[in-house]
């Protein structure tokens, strides 16, 4: 099987792309001007910020950079594009040829290139007599969109390549904490010779049952002794399958031509001089290779925290890897909220130094960390298991929290809230907060 | 002139030569008055760009060029008609009215910015903001007997411009004189964050140099009307007893320039025509119970002109999969080629000097008998200069049974100034006419 994405994911931008406007949530048509309205006269003017960030990730992909790139005109008539056509990259994306690690696999990139978003249709009324309002805030917001070749083998193996781009360019550039839930995909899927185009599925979970209905459809197709034809379909959210939306025979002509408003930008520079942050599974990566510890803890602690993981690498100064890892993803990370000022940490160096040279026993060495974090003991045992108790007989109780925090994270804080209020501040709002989300996303 | 009068023929620009879409109720005591061509954005006004698709459109904003003239103490006094977007070589395809040429009322004033034209020459004074994308500024000027100053491409904004061609649009001047233009160019040039691509120009300098050594291409002195010939001869010994050197040059690529241009415009209009569909602005159907499809066919169907149809369905051809690299990416190599050769031409010369128009203006009948090939053809002297967004500078040098005859000198990238001075020195040596206007 071969499962090729493209995937696109908004910037964090204040502005948007081609214009000031705010990028945040607003009341219909509030963030809107003359420019991304696309009233005559006006014109655009490309937003640095979001050219850094789609270079810094064309960059961390490895792709190829040219050192002049320009946008061109996608043009087809649509009610939420207000020009009718589509400020986008074609014959000159930011990037071409990079890759991805996944699993310890090269997962090709063909292109890395710069869009603009069109605004969004919102149908009210009964199904026959419905009305369509268009709301053009989203219309001028920038995206990037990120293009495999299609080297993923299965449903799965997509859901998870997104899943760990995802945490990776959200440590690089900061993209949206709810990325894995509106991260739009068109993804191309063949099971034998002919491909499909699924277009439109909004987030992982949807992707990953596009993919796996259309494969099944495509394998029936096969055993039957029928073809696959070459078409593009949708994927239908409430019914959970893929239907046909039109065949393709041949590519859609959208008329490319350069954007003449915008000219051409000398990127060479710019690129080159990026300070490419080192991301999470880079560093996991690294971990395993520099200090030997295991692929699943080296993961497990650079998505529980960066500071954490800083830490640990000073401890590894000190002490042996493993010593490291049971002190760092033990009583430190246990009381994280409390330990991971700073100033805290040439003590816990100390401490950590003393038991290794066999000066303290490591209880003592317990008991000073627990000290220092400010928590006696006797109540850490006690405490820790009435902290995780109070969450859990609360999202027990409370089942429709678990549904809000799929939607919208923010759910978290109706369990925060009320374990601080039960708890009478026994514990730290980090720890709380933490244990919360730690729980909800077990659940999740 | 008191304000009364100056009054009096704006409103007599307007009724009995068609020059102006909308005038204001009455003049301010400002320092000077200007008009812009009706595809530039002002508050207060409608802009249609000559076209019934933008009826009622009233933009919440002012042009670049427009609020920079305000600020030196300009009043907006009106917007001029013009071809729909500046589509057409004698103004005659507007929706809104065909100015009238104020030397004979039975012929063309020229176009695109044909009102533009009409006011400058009409109204002593007068400042017209026209804009040029293949030579809508030059026309106007040759057969409407003044001067037009297009600058070079990216030297004055283009915020507020209603779109044409984007590469090649350029905002720029006409008046009864080269002296008029002058402090006004300074006014509107330099860069604006809003419109990119102006923010690449060298500064305006303190004075032009008065070109020395002029050079004719022998090209353009082709399928000329021989009453505009002998009128450039005649010209060119004026200019060589004003001591500047004149000769004959071959540059062969002039006749590329037309085929190029023609793909390039329409394929860039017809993207930025395809906004105009009955939502957001301007012109809508009633009936909103319809296919978005359907609806935006219904709009553009009946509110286009036959001549932004014809450009429309020939930029669309020329962007399509397997004609885009035959056509559209052929022609931007024969831009290069032409600045190329323009090049060449400034080793050794200041500045390149033909007629603007082929023939005097037009009368309507005449144009009416013309096919759509013999119309783009009129403009094969002023489309050069434009795709290679060179400035240049259309000025009276001849009057040929009392009708004006213009001459066109290009120079090279951001040179106006040069051919500023040249204008002006001109206009000392070369009295320029005006018909005597009766109210």
């Amino acid at each position: 099987m071969k499962i090729g994405l493209e995937m696109h994911f908004q910037l964090p931008t204040r502005s948007k792309l081609f214009c000031s406007c705010p990028t945040t949530a607003a009341e219909p048509n509030q963030n809107v001007c003359p420019v991304c309205l696309g009233y005559p006269g006006s014109r655009p003017f490309l937003n640095r910020k979001a050219l850094e960030v789609g270079l810094s990730i064309a960059r961390f992909l490895d792709c190829q950079i040219e050192e002049r790139v320009w946008f061109s005109r996608k043009t087809y008539f649509y009610p939420d594009l207000p020009k009718n056509f589509q400020i986008t990259q074609y014959e000159s994306p930011l990037g071409t040829s990079g890759h991805f690690e996944l699993g310890g696999r090269r997962i090709g990139i063909w292109r890395v290139h710069l869009e603009e978003d069109p605004g969004r249709i919102r149908r009210v009324g009964r199904s026959g007599e419905e009305i369509a309002f268009v709301d053009y805030n989203r219309s001028g917001i920038p995206l990037v969109e990120i293009v495999t070749a299609p080297d993923l083998t299965s449903p799965e193996e997509a859901r998870a390549f997104i899943d760990h781009l995802v945490i990776e360019l959200r440590s690089l550039c900061g993209l949206e904490a709810q990325d894995e839930q509106t991260v739009r995909v068109d993804a191309n899927i063949s099971v034998g010779e002919e491909r499909v185009e699924v277009k439109n599925v909004q987030g992982l979970r949807n992707l990953e049952r596009a993919l796996k209905f259309e494969a099944n459809r495509q394998t029936k197709l096969l055993a039957a002794g029928k073809k696959v034809v070459r078409e593009t379909r949708r994927f239908d959210e409430e019914r959970k399958v893929t239907t046909s939306a039109r065949e393709k025979e041949t590519e859609e002509d959208y008329g490319y031509i350069g954007e003449p408003d915008l000219g051409e930008f000398l990127i060479g520079e710019m690129a080159r001089s990026l300070d490419l942050k080192e991301t999470p599974l880079v560093r996991a990566k690294r971990l395993v290779v520099s200090h030997g510890i295991g692929e699943a803890t080296a993961r497990q602690m650079v998505l529980t925290s960066t500071a954490l993981t800083d830490l640990f690498e000073e401890l590894c100064i000190i002490v042996p890897p493993e010593r490291a890892v049971t002190w760092t993803m033990g009583t430190i990370s246990a009381n994280w909220g409390a330990l991971q000022d700073p100033a805290k940490w040439p003590e816990i160096k100390l401490i950590v130094k003393d038991d290794q040279e066999d000066r303290i026993t490591d209880n003592e060495a317990k008991r000073r960390l627990l000290k220092l974090a400010g928590v006696h003991q006797e109540e850490a045992a006690e405490g820790d298991a009435d902290l995780a108790r109070l969450i859990s007989e609360f999202v027990d109780a409370h089942p429709e929290v678990l549904a809000d925090y799929r939607k919208n994270p923010k759910a978290a804080n109706k369990v925060i809230g009320h374990v601080m209020k039960e708890s009478k501040g026994r514990y730290s709002s980090k720890e709380v907060v933490e244990e919360v989300r730690k729980e909800l996303e077990k659940r999740v | 002139m008191s304000a009364p009068d100056e009054y009096g023929l704006i409103r007599h620009a307007q009724q009995k030569h068609l020059a102006f879409t909308e005038v204001v109720d009455g003049l301010e005591a400002s320092k000077f008055r200007f008009s812009a061509k009706d595809n530039l954005c002002a508050i207060g006004f409608q802009a249609r760009a000559g076209s019934a698709v933008l009826d009622g459109y009233r933009p919440p904003f002012d042009a670049t060029a427009i609020s920079r003239l305000k600020g030196t103490g300009g009043q907006l006094v009106g917007k001029t008609t013009m071809d729909e977007f500046g589509f057409g070589t004698f103004s005659t395809n507007s929706a809104h009215g065909v100015p009238l040429n104020p030397f004979d009322i039975e012929r063309s004033c020229g176009g695109s910015s044909g009102g533009a034209g009409a006011a400058a020459c009409l109204i002593p004074g007068h400042i017209s903001l026209g804009v040029s994308t293949g030579g809508s500024i030059s026309g106007p000027a040759s057969f409407c007997g003044v001067v037009g100053l297009t600058p070079t491409y990216g030297r004055v904004s283009r915020y507020g411009l209603i779109d044409y061609g984007n590469s090649l649009d350029k905002v720029g001047l006409l008046a009864r004189s080269a002296s008029l233009i002058v402090p006004h160019f300074r006014t509107m040039a330099g860069p604006d964050h809003k419109d990119p691509t102006s923010c690449a120009q060298p500064a305006l300098g303190g004075k032009g140099k008065l070109p020395s050594s002029l050079a004719v291409p022998t090209e353009a002195l082709e399928n000329l009307d021989p009453a505009v010939l002998s009128g450039f001869r005649g010209a060119l010994e004026g200019l060589r007893l004003m001591g500047i050197t004149v000769k004959e040059v071959s540059m062969p690529s002039l006749r590329f320039a037309l085929p190029a241009y023609y793909i390039l415009a329409t394929s860039e209009a017809s993207t930025n025509l395809a906004r105009y569909c009955g939502m957001r602005f301007g012109r809508r159907e009633e009936d909103l119970n319809q296919h978005f499809n359907d609806f935006f066919t219904g709009v553009r169907s009946e509110s286009f002109g036959d001549e932004a149809k014809r450009r429309i369905l020939l930029g669309t051809f020329c962007r399509m999969v397997g004609f885009r690299s035959r056509y559209y990416l052929k022609s931007l190599a024969v831009r290069q080629m032409l600045i190329d050769e323009y090049r060449r031409v400034f080793q050794e010369h200041d500045a390149v000097l033909t007629p603007t128009m082929p023939f005097v203006p037009p009368r309507f009948d005449e144009i009416s008998r013309m096919k759509p090939l013999e119309m783009y053809g009129a403009d094969f002297l002023t489309v050069p200069p434009n795709l290679t967004g060179m400035p240049h500078i259309s000025m009276p040098c001849h009057y040929a049974d009392g009708l004006p005859v213009g001459m066109q000198m290009v120079a090279d990238h951001w040179k106006e100034l040069d051919l500023l001075e040249a204008a002006v020195a001109w206009e000392k040596e070369f009295p320029y006419h005006f018909p005597e206007v009766v109210l």
